[in-house]
């Protein structure tokens, strides 16, 4: 198992921070804007073809997702949100051969030395306006193929326990619990690329409804539902 | 060499590198990044979606489209282009009650729906709230200084595929007669994930 796919439940932990900023290094929002970069220069995107970025790799937010969920578990928890995201992107970048790392540590040694040296400038400004389209238009997964649904609202089902993949959108604490359909999402939703798990295809999703208690017996709270989306190829009858 | 350093000084620098080669290479440009932090400033934030709670609470037709057809419900307001753009492609409002309290959680990730409410806050990202909340919704809210009375619901919900939900926060009593500006100011990102309720300022 990836301890990473068992977050949620998991005991013995301290409160909970309430810290509200978004950003709480300065640096950790260039880290942010040049993922955002990434997914809308995404290869796999119609609109990129005729746009002059040197980028020409597939980038979505389940290429980040895999990288984070590759991490040795206790790095995984040793690190901060952004700490993880500029770890998994500088390292795509090296191992795609975009940048070397010894130019990637040259640099970073210049920058130590002189913090306040500046940028570079310039570059392509049709670069910048598909970023930006990407950010208003999105890359919406659901796709115009009809799938019709297995399952319909009130259908009981059972969380399938399918084998631990590199990088998967079913949470742990669900596999083999049953739950009751509350909603049928309209239309198809494809993923990325597949996992490997059962999820990739167009297919259908479900808000299934669970008792936290069938999931933790009394180790949860009294009057607790969870909802969860789950992609249909994660849900089986009960048998 | 970077044990020597201090942790956050060689991220800033390692960032600063990587932008630096990614704009010389031609992959990004010079303003890439500061275009899109602005974005997230000035076009798709909490503003949006407070707008959207503070017109479902004095428009009762309006809140019913809203929690039945979200993305329809907001394109009928007057934002910007984009709110069913990136992490708003398909977007559901989820209502508190008297009855029913809900939290919004995603286990797994950091799923948020940017355009109602930009991007997540650090507590929605820390894997301690990730894992706690599912399990232990009610102590989770009482450390955050929230109280949900035993005869309340909790619904908690996880977003593991491809919806992005956000909450309806309940009106908060003695804002009768308040205009829609007046409302959207007093709703915070962290009511509208059942994090908080809204308050009025005293």
């Amino acid at each position: 198992m990836k301890l990473q796919h068992y977050i949620g439940g998991l005991e013995g932990l301290e409160p909970s921070s309430f810290e509200k900023r978004v950003f709480v290094q300065p640096w950790e929002e260039r880290i942010f804007g040049i993922h955002v970069a990434m997914m809308g220069l995404s290869n796999h995107l119609a609109a990129v073809k005729t746009v002059p970025t040197q980028f020409k790799s597939f980038w979505t937010w389940g290429h980040l997702r895999k990288g984070a969920e590759g991490l040795n578990p206790f790095d995984y928890f040793k690190y901060r949100y952004y700490e993880k995201w500029l770890g998994g992107i500088s390292g795509f970048f090296v191992e795609s051969g975009y940048v070397s790392p010894e130019e990637l540590d040259a640099k970073t040694t210049a920058y130590l030395e002189n913090p306040a040296a500046p940028l570079p400038q310039g570059g392509e400004p049709t670069i910048d306006e598909q970023v930006m389209e990407y950010l208003r238009v999105g890359d919406s997964p659901k796709v115009d193929v009809a799938v019709p649904p297995k399952f319909k609202v009130g259908d009981v089902v059972t969380v399938k326990n399918p084998a631990p993949v590199a990088h998967c959108k079913l949470p742990g604490y669900l596999r083999t619990k049953q739950g009751v359909v509350d909603e049928v999402y309209e239309g198809a939703y494809n993923y990325y690329f597949p996992t490997g798990d059962g999820v990739g295809d167009p297919m259908p999703i479900y808000n299934v409804k669970f008792d936290s208690h069938d999931i933790w017996s009394n180790l949860t709270e009294p009057k607790t539902w969870i909802y969860v989306q789950i992609f249909e190829g994660y849900l089986e009858d009960p048998a | 060499m970077t044990e020597n350093i201090d942790r956050e000084t060689y991220s800033a620098a390692r960032v600063r590198a990587l932008e630096s080669l990614l704009i010389e290479k031609g992959i990004i440009t010079g303003e890439t990044v500061d275009k899109v932090i602005e974005f997230f400033e000035k076009d798709m934030g909490p503003f949006n979606g407070a707008k959207i709670v503070a017109k479902a609470w004095v428009d009762p037709a309006f809140k019913q489209r809203l929690l039945e057809d979200t993305p329809s419900a907001i394109a009928e307001m007057n934002f910007p282009r984009g709110m069913a753009g990136a992490e708003g492609e398909h977007m559901k409002a989820v209502e508190n009650t008297p009855a029913v309290h809900n939290l919004i959680v995603c286990t797994m990730c950091s799923c948020y729906p940017w355009p109602v409410l930009g991007l997540p806050p650090y507590w929605f990202k820390d894997p301690t709230f990730r894992a706690r909340a599912i399990r232990e919704p009610r102590k989770v809210l009482q450390e955050f200084g929230l109280e949900i009375p035993e005869s309340t619901q909790v619904a908690v919900w996880d977003t593991s595929a491809q919806i992005r939900w956000f909450v309806l926060p309940e009106r908060p009593a003695g804002t009768e007669g308040w205009t829609e500006e007046q409302l959207a100011a007093i709703v915070t990102p962290e009511a509208m994930q059942g994090a908080a309720k809204v308050k009025v300022p005293a």
